[in-house]
Formats: C-alpha cells, structure tokens, sequence
C-alpha cells in the first residue's frame, strides 16, 4: 500500500526550488571538465607523510569539535597574516569542506536574524543551504558590470530595508570579480552604521592577482564579520572536505554545538593534511597563483581575438565569458563542462576553469 | 563556588573539559573504542592519499563504497539497496542521523522517541522545527520499548518512529516480535521509520538485532543509517551512511550536498578498505567488548547496583537513585574526586536524573581501575548520606 505521509514528505521536497539548486562538482571528473569549484592539484608528499603519520600514531579517534587545536590555530595565522584578518584560534571552526561553512554560517548565525540579503547573483550552494531550512533570504540586485557583485548602493538600501545580515562573496564565486578596498571600507561603514553582520565568502582570496581587500581586515574588534572559505586552496586537499568559518567568539558556541549535532567533527586526516599544506602554502600558493595567471592572461588574449565577451574578474582561477544558452549548449555538446551561470542567478554567462585544457574550450568557441 | 548548572550536552562538555585537566583520568563516557584504526584500513588511507587524492565525489559518495554497503547491509541485516540509487555516504552516523530527522520532518512534526535516547535526536529534531513524543522505558524491564506504548503515543501530527537498536544509552536490543510490531504499526498508521543500526554488530547473549527494512514492508517506508565509527574503531574518519528507498533517498542526497557537499575520498577509500577487507580486527574488537561489559557488570553487581541488562551496543545505564542524588552531582563528584568520568543520565532525559551511564571502551586494566575508583566513589556519597 503507497504511504500517504510519504507522498507528503516528498512531495514538500520536490516544491523546495533552494534545496534542488544543483551544486558543482568539488573537482574536476576529467581534464576537460572547466566545472568544478575547486582545483586538482598535486599534493606534496610532505602532506601525505604528516596525514599518514597522525594516523598511524593513532589520531583515528573524535577529535575537537571546532577543530584541532594547532590547525584552529594555523587558520587564525593565516588569516591575520594573508588578508590582515584579527582572528584567534577561539574565533575558528573547522569545516567539513566550504559547503559545511556555508550551511553553518547561514543557519546559526541566520538564527540571530529576521532575515539574510543575498546577491542575486551567488553560488548556488547560498541557495541550497537555505533550502534546508529557510533564514528569510532577501535578494540584492548583482551588477553585470561589476563581475555581479552586490553593487553598494543595493547593499545600502538592503540595510535600510531593514536587512541586518548579509551574505556577500569577494571574489565572485562566479566572475572572480572583488571590491575593491574603498567599497570594502564604504560595506564596512553601512553595517557598522546599522549594527549589522556580514558572512564574507573569500575562499577565492588566495587566487586574486593583486591586493585583496577582506571585510575581516577592517572588523579590528572581531565582531561583524564571519569569514568562510576552504582551507588551504590549491594544495591538492579539494576532494578531503576542509574549510573554515572564522568568526566573532560570541557567535561561534552556535556554530559549535550545531555541528556537534551534524557531525560530532571535521575528519582527523584532512585535518592533519590542512596543517602541514599551512606549512607549504606561502610558497605553494606563489607558485600556482604565477602559472594560472600566465595561462588567464594568454586566455585573455585569445578570447579578445575571438570576439568573446568576458566577464571582469581578478581572480587567476577562472574566466567568465557572456554567452547565450545557444552557444552554451554547443560548448556542452563539444563535450567541455563548465558551470552555468544559470546555476547562480546569470543564465548569460558561463565559468570556466582556468587550466591547461582551457584554451581548447575557448578555440570551441571561437 | 556557583558553577551555573547545565545540562545535555553542555553539562558533558563541561564534565569532559574537566576530565582533560587529569592526568591520570580514565574515561568511561565518551563513545569513543579506545582501539585504533585497524592498520589495514590506515595503509589504505595511505594509498589513496597518493593515487585518489583529487578524485571527484558525488555527494552520495564514490560507487565502490555504496556498493561496498550494499553489500554489507545485505549480509548484516539482510536490507536490499540498490547501490546506485538507494546509498548515501555522510560524514559519521551523526551526519546520517541528522539527514535522517530532516527527509522526513518538517516544522510541528512529530517523532515518536523511545527514552532514553540517543540525545541527538532530539538536537536535530529542534533543528528541524520537529516535535519529540517521548515514550519512555524502564531498567526493570529492561529498557524495553513497548509497542503498545508507541502506539498510545500516535496523533494524527505523528510522521515518524525511531528506533534505535541496540540503543544508547539504554544498550536495549528490539526483539525481533516487538520489531515486527513496530513496523505494522507503523504500516497501519501510516508513520516513516527512521532505524539507527549503529550498534548492530554489539548484541550479546541470546539477543538478536532485527533491522525493520528487512521486515516486508519496512524497506519502503524506513530510512537506516550506519557507520563504520564503532565497529571498526573508525570516529574520527567521519563515514556513515544511510540506506533507504530510491524516492527518499533521492530527497537524502539533496540534503546532503546542501549540508555538506560531500565525504572526504580518503575516508571514503579507507571505509572501502574496512567493508571488503579482512574482519578479524572488528571480531577481536567486538569479543573484547564482551569481556569488559561482563566485567563491569560483575562491578555493578558487587557494588549492589541495579541496571537494565545491556543486551547490546557498548554502554551500561546503571541506576544511582538509591545515592539520594542527582546523578550530574554524582558525575561530578567522581571525576573530581576519583578522576573517573561517566556520563550523567540528566545528559540524556531530565527523566533520567538517576542514571549514569557509562561505556566499556577502555583497556581492561584500565576499566577495573575506574570501577574501582567508581566504588570508593559511591562508599563516599553512601557513607556521607549515613
Ligand atoms: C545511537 C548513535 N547514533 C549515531 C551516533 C553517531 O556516531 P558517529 O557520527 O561517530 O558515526 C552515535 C554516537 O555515539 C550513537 O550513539
């Protein structure tokens, strides 16, 4: 006999457009796939040699559940060192992985708040987190213009609506596209002014050519500002699941006991590997961010000969080209993956990984 | 000195924060085997670092796990899933659990709730606007849950059933003719199972542990979850997983990419390596839990004390009320005064202020030291009450 409560319960899941938002593979599935939202990278032995040491020495069991106590601490330095962030390990939590850190930030500090202000234009992870439960999103209008960026008058009027909490990438997770640090000081100024709190994606910070400007420099007292991200990008750790939420201490107790309850902790190997990639990262992160930026700016040139319309951005991770489904799909057909930007609120655009394989989907094109 | 009180998990974490401050501590609280990992399954690890380290997941987690656990559910509890529609991978049995409560809640829906229970349950189900319908059980008969009792406690809100078996913290086993009832219940009123098997290979003497999915007409209206943290000594890997039909599992996937996005691979191959290699190092494992559970019930027995049988899983939940006090007093009052840590009942129900509980997951010698200490403990308290 068909259950009645179930044709219910599914069918609530089927109207949930957030909770259906398809997300975007972690990394790649094969060279031509210019999808994911992470990079396949090598990953330094060193790294293999400290996650194998710590379980071999027994490091199999729960640890922390905000994290282990060295890689909290790690993060905080990284932070405070790499985009002037006041951050202590107290203020830290270790994530399963950048999707944990939305879901955790959006809930729990979205518990303190009537409602969330979202770019129209966002990564479609924003969505589905909310489809679990709903925080009240409001959408902020995205500025083509700007790499579909939240422009500030959006964010100001947000604020005057009434909207006390924000939800903002600098980089665009679709464009790369980062304020600039007058408009982070000008965000920094509106949500000071309307008491209000910011979750700050900069989990592409680290793959900006140039100066980043993260709102977490400029909340000096560590009060309005959870900044998220994945843990040491660009180290071969995308497929381990580890990021982090670094936010003021009051709201961390929440985030805390909330991921007690959906995961007890973040797994001790990709904890461990995150703390030796810390170790690496300086001069890793130097070397990746000098490669991809030869190959962008070559990519750049060639999609300027080809008549393709591109997308504003910093960041050496990626190329978004303006582009009808049309064209879109005959990229698809030609077997290249790339991420819609239907997926985060621009059916236009397209994102493309920027990696060997990328000139090959853009002579596609042309 | 007036610490504010606390209580469910706050009042452990404050009595955990306390134990880490003793050298010479023993823990009988946390879940956690004292065993490591099997070193096969680290080895694999290991592999996967080198080989599979970039390896793309779905958020349902990699095929050669979920048919790993296909089979595994098949030869264990005897569950039919289709490993490409009907698995999914989580981040621990927490993660599965958490999933679980949400496919099947939405806010002022109620779960039926045997108690004491796992106390997640009820963290999750507030997360999800649920409402718990407790029905409660009793050392005296064992902690067994009445069907009966499930049964009164149904209104035409009631959307769910858990059952946790063999439970924490109450180590009650479903018998296998309490479980077929459950689920006709279930089948006539019309109510979601959602089945908590993490202690399945835990059941001692003649108890046996019936899986409802594998009852007909259970599959279909029960989600089960699992994990590979108790048996094979694996809690800080984070893998689980939960089994179910194809239309609700398709609705636990979407939740599981918008809560996580995914298992880590190098878990995920470790957790290959654990269901397909060898189980001798889980037999071992599950042998000396036996030991020590007759250890301390021998303990208890000498110290006078009255508990429900442990008929499964890795805790006993012995009664203290006849100490005349609250037993979070009672924890604390050990772990300060003889470093042995045991988890208050208050933990888990305000109902339950009698009971500790405590677990059998540390090296023998160590166990009877902290039973011994529990002993001097208690002659304390007796002996001040005097
Ligand atoms: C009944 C029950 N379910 C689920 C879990 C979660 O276990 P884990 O997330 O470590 O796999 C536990 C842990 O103690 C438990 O006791």
């Amino acid at each position: 006999m068909a259950s009645h409560t179930k044709s219910v319960i599914l069918a609530q899941h089927r109207a949930n457009d957030d909770l259906n938002t398809p997300l975007l593979p972690q990394v790649a599935r094969a060279d031509s796939d210019l999808e994911a939202d992470g990079m396949r990278a090598p990953l330094d032995e060193r790294i293999i040699a400290a996650a194998s040491a710590a379980l071999e020495d027994g490091q199999t069991h729960y640890v922390d559940v905000p994290g282990i106590g060295p890689l909290r601490d790690a993060v905080a330095e990284y932070l405070n060192g790499a985009v002037g962030a006041h951050y202590r390990a107290g203020n830290v939590v270790i994530t399963a992985g950048l999707q944990e850190a939305r879901f955790l930030s959006i809930q729990m500090i979205g518990e303190q708040y009537d409602s969330i202000a979202l770019p129209a234009v966002v990564h479609p992870g924003v969505r589905k987190a909310l489809g679990v439960r709903s925080r009240n999103p409001k959408t902020m209008p995205a500025d083509p213009a700007q790499g579909y960026l939240a422009p500030l008058d959006a964010i100001a009027q947000a604020a005057a609506d009434g909207c006390r909490l924000f939800y903002l990438e600098s980089p665009s997770r679709l464009s790369g596209a980062a304020y600039a640090a007058d408009e982070v000081a000008a965000i920094s100024q509106i949500v000071a002014d309307k008491d209000a709190a910011v979750i700050w994606d900069q989990g592409l910070a680290p793959w900006v050519e140039g100066a980043y400007a993260s709102l977490a420099a400029l909340d000096s007292d560590c009060a309005r500002t959870a900044a998220i991200g994945e843990a040491y990008s660009g180290m071969g750790l995308a497929s381990w699941f580890v990021g982090y939420i670094a936010a003021p201490e009051a709201w961390v107790p929440a985030m805390q006991s909330q991921k007690q309850i959906m995961a007890i902790c973040t797994s001790t190997a990709s904890q461990y590997a995150a703390l030796e990639a810390d170790q690496l990262y300086t001069e890793a992160r130097a070397r990746q961010l000098s490669r991809l930026g030869g190959l962008r700016a070559d990519l750049l040139s060639a999609a300027g000969q080809a008549g393709l319309s591109v997308v504003g951005g910093e960041t050496v991770n990626v190329i978004a080209l303006r582009l009808s489904e049309d064209n879109a799909n005959k990229l698809r057909r030609a077997g290249i993956d790339f991420a819609a930007g239907r997926l985060f609120g621009a059916p236009d655009v397209i994102r493309l990984n920027v990696n060997r394989s990328t000139a090959a989907a853009l002579s596609a094109l042309s | 000195m007036s610490k504010k009180k606390k209580t469910g998990t706050s009042l452990l974490y404050q009595l955990i924060g306390e134990a880490r401050g003793y050298d010479d501590v023993i823990i009988m609280g946390r879940g956690d085997p004292d065993f490591d990992t099997p070193p096969h399954i680290v080895a694999a690890a290991k592999e996967a670092m080198i080989h599979h380290h970039n390896d793309y997941t779905p958020p349902q987690g990699l095929l050669p796990l979920r048919q790993a656990i296909a089979e595994r559910v098949k030869r264990v509890n005897n569950i039919d899933v289709d490993p490409d529609t009907e698995v999914v991978v989580t981040n621990g049995g927490q993660e599965a659990l958490f999933l679980m409560v949400l496919a099947v809640t939405s806010p002022d829906d109620e779960m039926i709730v045997p108690e004491p229970n796992y106390n997640t349950y009820a963290d999750s189900l507030a997360f999800a606007g649920g409402v718990k319908i407790e029905v409660q059980t009793y050392a005296e008969t064992d902690f067994r849950a009445d069907p009966q009792d499930v049964r009164a406690a149904i209104t035409d809100k009631t959307r769910s059933l858990l059952l946790v078996s063999p439970n924490n913290p109450a180590a009650s086993v479903i018998a296998p003719a309490d479980m077929r009832e459950m689920l006709d219940i279930a089948i006539e009123q019309d109510l979601m199972i959602l089945a908590d098997d993490i202690y399945d290979l835990f059941v001692y003497d003649d108890f046996q542990h019936v899986s409802p999915a594998s009852l007909p007409g259970g599959k279909e209206r029960t989600l089960t979850l699992n994990a590979l943290s108790k048996a094979y000594s694996m809690t800080g890997w984070r893998l689980g997983w939960i089994v179910g039909p194809a239309d609700l599992m398709a609705r636990v996937t979407e939740l599981k990419a918008a809560v996580s996005g995914g298992a880590s691979v190098i878990s995920q191959h470790a957790g290959i390596a654990a269901l397909t290699g060898p189980q001798d190092a889980v037999d071992m494992m599950a042998e000396a839990y036996r030991r020590r559970r007759r250890m301390v019930l021998d303990a208890l027995d000498e110290m006078g004390m009255q508990y429900g049988m442990p008929q499964g899983g890795q805790f006993v939940f012995a009664d203290i009320g006849f100490t005349g006090l609250d037993s979070a007093e009672v924890a604390q009052r050990m772990l300060t005064e003889q470093h042995v840590l045991a988890y208050p009942g208050s933990a888990f129900s305000k109902d339950r202020k009698d009971y500790l509980r405590m677990t059998f997951l540390q090296p023998e010698d160590q166990l009877l030291e902290g039973l011994e200490r529990m002993k001097v403990a208690m002659d304390n308290i007796m002996a001040e009450k005097k």
